[in-house]
């Protein structure tokens, strides 16, 4: 889902031009910017190679290993008659489809949370209507195919109705190409050109396309969230280069740098360069790496990796680009396992991200409470289809750190709280429970229900203000199709 | 990787359901007559197949053809005249049965002849692997039945067309060593007739459950 450098709508989480806020808004705009629902299900790549989704989707937008070497080759495996240009010794100068691969995808949702919110009008104490229509909540154009032989791209242009406007979304470009080694096995390699760390992975257990698939953005989300889960969603750009040998062992190192969208230099009016009045701006460049094994027998398919980075960032909004940054070093466990058989398919995914945070900046500028953090988060889900029609996921969420008043803080005199942590503690805990029936492979309509243990460091109370981790509990429901 | 070649012919499934008795004659036609026109594939051609089977087909149909998947065939050591067939019969769409359907009418859609027979002839010389040996109990009922049919019923035995090691001829698929579940599904659609032969038909439509398991049982036990 496309994201903005979103303005907070309650005062004092606002991140008002004072260093103090600002400075906090080294995890504060992480949080705010990590509402992103993702969607990848791309009917133009069924179309480019005459493969039903199931070929490599157990449901969308799960990968199977198929799809996972289809993405590896850069999207560009093709059966569709090409329009060629060659010169006179058969060197290729045009391979272009007949058939561009555009496609269209729509989420059309219904939130409602257990306990509604205060309503912020003036003629308040009141409260805010509960039950919130997305009409579209999100509506995608993309290109998702083969532009020239060894080179394809997925992107994605969504419009979203909390910004109210259309902005790139997931991107990514690929060249790839296969070596067949002495030992007649393959080796895959390629570099992306992407948006989102861990959206040019290939397993559904990183965060760009990890359970859960699609969430409400008319909820209360926890404040905080590590760098690497999602935190610069189309906030960054980052060249990578893989490998992977056998279908089986893949390997990959790269680097990102800020890209921000929606963002400009005061003085020349146009995209950049980023100065102090941007926020969170990389420091050089971010390495990404990431190495995992997949075996795959008979129907089983299991997966086991590591996943990392290290954010170094100038906080910015306001202060000058040099001196201290915050860092945050990432570094996670993944694995997947499926089974995928006629009938029946089940996958058990999980991943554990941990966060060291050296909050040089923040510390110094008293927007942070410890000159370091940690955080961690886990996730742990299982999903059952049947007949790929029919299916459920269930998800257990955690996430625990250092307790930071600056960073979490609790809820000002005379504002509603909602969220903000009365203890200064980011952890949170639940359960997603969601069931989906899928009338054709392409429409799925999803009745998920959240429920928050704890919410900002308590079951009860967790703002100060009354509200207790449960008020949050939210129902959504979703309709989701992609042509 | 890119699969090019020219000349495909489609049906839309719609049209398929109307057409049924043509295609059963043109699928058991072609099964029946389907050549490689006698004539090994150039090297280019052959070049082509092989980094294709290496680089696309190995993905589900395993390295040198010998799948671990048993949702996909095993097609190291196939007669190469079947399999042309079979490619001839995915990309005119001919060929019905659901992972046809899904995974190889799109895969075969572009390929040109020449594509089809390396692609067949390097198959055919793939060294068949082992495959796990499934439930004992059911080889000497699935041997019985490959070798004399089920007189009860009226089933024929598979072995006058299939031959005494499963190997096939040139027209009939080699069967030894292939996944149960694959030779289950097959069946299974030769019952249905979404895989539209004659033949297999006439074979498929009497066996029972329990037989279809133990035959499926023996042939994945060949060598």
């Amino acid at each position: 889902m496309a994201e903005s450098d979103r303005e907070p709508d309650f005062p004092g989480t606002a991140m008002d031009g004072n260093w103090r806020s600002l400075a906090a808004g080294a995890v504060g705009l992480m949080i705010l910017l990590a509402v992103s629902p993702q969607a990848g299900a791309v009917p133009s790549f069924a179309r480019q190679t005459g493969m039903s989704c199931e070929a490599c989707h157990t449901v969308f937008p799960e990968l199977t290993h198929f799809g996972r070497v289809f993405k590896a080759n850069g999207y560009t495996l093709t059966s569709l008659k090409q329009v060629r240009d060659v010169t006179g010794n058969m060197k290729e100068l045009l391979e272009l489809s007949q058939i561009p691969g555009l496609s269209i995808m729509a989420q059309i949702s219904d939130t409602q949370l257990k306990k509604a919110l205060p309503d912020l009008s003036k003629s308040a104490p009141g409260v805010a209507e509960n039950g919130t229509v997305g009409f579209p909540q999100q509506l995608s154009l993309f290109y998702a195919g083969k532009i020239a032989p060894n080179f394809g791209a997925m992107i994605q242009l969504t419009y979203a109705n909390d910004t109210g406007s259309i902005g790139i979304d997931n991107t990514d470009l690929r060249f790839a190409d296969v070596a067949v080694l002495l030992d007649k096995s393959s080796l895959t390699y390629g570099v992306s050109l992407n948006n989102n760390p861990t959206m040019q992975d290939l397993w559904n257990s990183t965060p760009a396309w990890g359970y859960p698939y699609a969430l409400s953005n008319a909820v209360v989300t926890p404040l905080a969230l590590t760098a690497i889960d999602q935190a610069f969603a189309q906030q960054l750009a980052g060249l990578t280069a893989y490998a992977f040998w056998n279908e089986s062992l893949y390997a990959e190192v790269g680097g990102y740098r800020s890209a921000k969208q929606g963002v400009t230099n005061q003085l020349t009016g146009g995209a950049g360069p980023l100065d102090g009045t941007a926020s969170n701006v990389v420091k050089g460049v971010t390495p990404y790496g990431r190495v995992a094994y997949e075996h795959d027998w008979g129907r089983h398919s299991l997966e086991a990796g590591v996943y990392g980075a290290d954010f170094r960032l100038y906080p910015g909004a306001g202060v000058s680009l040099r001196g201290p940054t915050n860092e945050f070093k990432d570094v996670a466990e993944d694995f997947q396992y499926q089974f995928l058989a006629e009938e029946h398919q089940v996958t058990l995914s999980g991943t554990r991200i941990h966060e060291s945070a050296t909050l040089a900046a923040s510390f110094a500028g008293g927007a942070a409470a410890n000159p370091t953090d940690t955080l961690t988060t886990t996730r742990l889900w299982g999903t059952y289809y049947f007949r790929r029609r029919i299916g459920a996921t269930l998800q257990y969420f955690s996430t625990t750190g250092t307790t930071d008043d600056l960073l979490y803080p609790p809820t000002a005199p005379h504002t509603p709280g909602v969220v903000t942590s009365a203890n200064g503690s980011p952890d949170t805990r639940g359960w997603i429970a969601e069931l989906n029936y899928l009338p054709w492979l392409n429409v799925k309509l999803s009745a998920q229900y959240t429920w928050y243990s704890k919410f900002n460091g308590a079951g009860t109370n967790y703002d100060g203000v009354g509200r207790n981790a449960s008020d949050n509990n939210t129902v959504y429901l979703l309709l989701w199709f992609a042509y | 990787m890119h699969i090019t070649a020219i000349g495909a012919r489609r049906l839309p499934l719609a049209d398929r359901a109307h057409r049924l008795p043509l295609l059963a004659v043109t699928v058991a036609l072609s099964v029946a007559a389907a050549t490689v026109r006698g004539n090994e594939p150039d090297a280019s051609a052959r070049v082509h197949a092989e980094r294709s089977a290496i680089t696309v087909c190995a993905t589900c149909h395993g390295a040198r053809g010998n799948s671990t998947q048993p949702k996909f065939p095993r097609l190291a050591g196939q007669n190469p005249r079947y399999l042309a067939a079979q490619l001839k019969g995915f990309r005119s769409q001919t060929r019905g049965d659901p992972d046809a359907v899904s995974y190889m009418w799109g895969m075969a859609r572009e390929f040109d002849d020449a594509m089809i027979e390396a692609l067949a002839s390097y198959y055919s010389q793939q060294q068949p692997e082992p495959s796990a040996a499934p439930n004992s109990a059911q080889l000497e009922r699935g041997r019985e039945i490959y070798e004399h049919g089920v007189a009860s019923h009226g089933v024929p035995a598979c072995i006058s067309c299939h031959g005494a090691d499963a190997h096939g001829t040139q027209d009939f698929p080699r069967l030894a060593g292939q996944h149960a579940q694959y030779i289950l599904k097959q069946l299974a659609s030769f019952q249905s007739s979404m895989r539209d032969v004659a033949v297999m038909r006439g074979v498929a439509q009497n066996l029972r459950t329990a037989e279809m398991q133990s035959v499926a049982a023996y042939l994945q036990a060949q060598p």
